[in-house]
């Protein structure tokens, strides 16, 4: 893909959020809503276009862990709380933020995970589980080898230990397997098609209506 | 690619033994002695310059002396003399060589390099080989017992490949000691070419193969392992032991899913989704190689219990829903069924808890109940056997009249038992082929017992509910992914 190529010739190790998304999307997966903007009064007229609330992140190639460098305003509600914000961000000393992210603000506390991994071995891997910042620790996975057939990316649902959670829970509809099930074989795929692309994040996915939608991503590139 | 045809490797018509000698205790006597008792079907040509015979065969100087065509070359000579040799065999025409020497790449660099030299001529004459530091193969067909230990496999359906020597041919030992058949093996060494997935490929279409037994540590990154698992087990059930864990991917993972995909892990995943059986244990590779060559496959997780006692029954209950089998409950008109039979203090439930019946046995005709219950797709038999109840008396007792008539009668009622199993092993028999369900029974008593159920009656047994359970599962488990497929692919 022609964004991946661009990345990897200037020598970039990972795509920005907004990029990464725009891969995402190219093979079917859902994503926020979402615009780039430089100035506040492009951040203001993003979060009008889509509505409050609405979720600010600071963005550029070198920011690739946005929580752990507290690069993220969650849930703002109109103007005045967006120009705070981007204000805070654009202020900050220890990190340089070149741009800015205006996303649609995803409510929700049911976050779950995918990602992909190029094994030595077996080649592209894909990963569900659940997701949300203690991905890690929770270590709540099932891994595939890709490409994955429909039922594979079924039974890899199945096999997480928490997978109680995509059934309906506390009155929140039951996730859509079926499109949770795409997410999975389109990721496998946009491994097998794009020998660069090292490893991929998609963390967190949430759920509008049972449907899942990546909130972040991050592909990392083999720049090696 | 993976495509080799390995007939002639393991049913090769005329073999050179490189190496062979009658000196005792060298590799070089203790094969050859190996291959003519084990009393195999071809042509055998020792080959050892300045050697008149080997164990009273005619010996030759070199391959290139050897009258007509050679399949099989096996090379037991010092690690030095090996690429010379493997020369000849190329200028001979022998397609296939079987390298029993060791000191190659297992001891370090310079072994690796001799390894690389062996490897290069090899491929300069187009002929493949097998390990170096190989123990040896097996084929049932032609009787080749081309091992370093004195091992006579029995014959069956079950073939192995491993990457250990020892474990593999420990292995077929058990099986001879379990009543598990073996139709072929090969100790795949340093494969150095010839690799565990090229085996694994040839043995998923090899007819006399039914059951695939496989030994792995490590996989080089040249073996195409996961189509060619996946491919295997849509042909045939793939038992599967791994040993060591692998190589962590060299480079240091930059996000979640990289940190979280250990290697081991996704190698557990791969092989899961492959339909591969893995196996934990040795004790539960024979298991499961005994239980997949004699059974059929369930068509379900569901499991119906007999037992005699309430007990075993609960524990084999429990190990069963721990382990994704369902022992769903007895509906009213099969316990009505068995009221008729049984005490009427009897369980009344799934597990059929027969309680003591001593007079009269009703265990097969409770058996062919729960066969014939279409809600239910395989068995556990507790106590199926039960020659083994052992009396603490001899018929040699003195004492009071009312004790020695009381001996005399249990030592009747233990002969009446002894006589029993004889027709409920083969009521098991019987009912297993009539349902299609497998049936696997649990009986206290020494290995020798199950190896004699099995031979004399086909009836997998086990001495404990928890082993049976482990194998039940593992077949609910890979049933479940064969039938899923068909299903795909209709």
């Amino acid at each position: 893909m022609d964004i991946i190529q661009k990345a990897f010739d200037r020598g970039a190790k990972n795509l920005s959020e907004y990029e990464s998304k725009m891969v995402l999307a190219a093979y079917g997966i859902p994503v926020t809503q979402e615009k780039t903007v430089k100035t506040e009064a492009e951040a203001t007229a993003a979060a009008a276009e889509m509505g409050y609330p609405v979720v600010l992140k600071g963005s550029g190639e070198t920011v690739s862990h946005k929580t752990e460098l507290d690069l993220i305003s969650l849930n703002i509600r109109d103007d005045q709380d967006l120009m705070a914000s981007f204000r805070g961000f654009k202020e900050r000393k220890d990190v340089s933020v070149e741009e800015f992210l205006v996303q649609q603000m995803v409510k929700g506390n049911r976050e779950l995970m995918a990602g992909l991994k190029r094994d030595s071995q077996f080649g592209p891997c894909v990963m569900f589980g659940l997701g949300g910042v203690l991905a890690e620790i929770l270590d709540d996975v099932a891994i595939r080898v890709a490409p994955l057939s429909e039922f594979d990316a079924m039974d890899m649902m199945g096999d997480i230990r928490a997978n109680k959670i995509l059934d309906e829970f506390r009155g929140k509809p039951a996730v859509d397997r079926d499109a949770l099930a795409s997410l999975l074989t389109g990721l496998g795929k946009l491994g097998l098609e794009n020998e660069t692309v090292a490893e991929v994040d998609i963390n967190p996915i949430k759920l509008i209506n049972g449907k899942p939608v990546a909130v972040d991503a991050l592909i990392v590139l083999d720049q090696a | 690619m993976h495509d080799i045809n390995l007939d002639h490797l393991f049913n090769p018509k005329n073999i050179a033994l490189i190496g062979a000698s009658s000196t005792p205790f060298k590799w070089g006597s203790i094969i050859p002695l190996n291959i003519f008792k084990g009393n195999y079907q071809g042509n055998v040509f020792p080959v050892n310059p300045g050697v008149e015979t080997v164990l009273g065969h005619r010996c030759y100087p070199s391959v290139e002396d050897i009258p007509g065509p050679v399949d099989v070359a096996l090379i037991f000579t010092p690690a030095p003399t090996v690429p010379a040799i493997v020369e000849q065999c190329g200028k001979k025409g022998i397609p296939f060589l079987v390298i029993i020497t060791a000191d190659f790449s297992e001891t370090g660099p310079a072994g690796a390099a001799l390894e690389a030299r062996v490897i290069e001529t090899a491929q300069k004459h187009g002929l493949r080989l097998v390990g170096p530091n190989s123990m040896g193969i097996f084929s049932s067909q032609t009787e080749l017992h081309a091992l370093m230990p004195p091992t006579m496999p029995l014959k069956g359906p079950a073939s192995m490949l491993s990457q250990s020597g020892n474990v593999g041919v420990q292995m077929l030992a058990w099986g001879t000691d379990e009543g598990v058949g073996f139709d072929k093996f090969v100790s795949s060494g340093n494969e150095g070419d010839l690799n565990s997935a090229d085996y694994l490929a040839y043995f998923a279409h090899d007819d006399a193969t039914r059951v695939i037994l496989a030994y792995l540590e490590g996989i080089g990154p040249g073996m195409d392992l996961y189509p060619i698992a996946r491919e295997a087990a849509l042909q045939k059930p793939v038992l599967l032991f791994k040993g060591g864990r692998t190589q962590a991917g060299g480079k240091a993972a930059a996000s979640h899913s990289g940190a979280i995909a250990g290697s081991n892990r996704v190698f557990k995943a791969a092989m899961h989704q492959a339909g591969v059986i893995q196996i934990q244990t040795s004790q539960a590779m024979m298991d499961c190689a005994k239980a997949f060559s004699n059974l059929p496959l369930p068509q379900g997780n569901r499991v119906g219990i007999l037992t005699r006692g309430g007990g075993w029954g609960v524990i084999t209950s429990d190990a069963c829903e721990e382990n994704g089998l369902h022992v769903p409950p007895l509906p009213e008109d099969l316990i009505k069924k068995f009221d008729s039979l049984l005490p009427s203090y009897w369980s009344r439930g799934n597990p059929v808890d027969m309680v003591a019946t001593i007079s009269h046995d009703p265990f097969l005709e409770c058996l062919e109940i729960l066969a014939n219950w279409n809600d239910i797709d395989a068995i556990i038999a507790l106590g199926a056997v039960r020659a083994t109840v052992k009396f603490p008396f001899s018929d040699k007792v003195t004492g009071p009249p009312e004790v020695t008539d009381t001996i005399k009668k249990a030592l009747r009622f233990r002969q009446a038992m002894a006589a029993q199993p004889d027709a409920i092993l083969t009521g098991i028999k019987n009912l297993t082929k009539l349902t299609g369900k497998p049936i696997v029974a649990v009986s206290t008593g020494p290995d020798i017992l199950h190896r004699e159920t099995l031979r004399d009656y086909q009836v997998v047994s086990f001495p404990t509910p928890e082993r049976a359970v482990r194998v039940m599962s593992h077949m609910v488990d890979y049933a479940a992914f064969r039938r899923k497929n068909a299903l795909h692919e209709n």
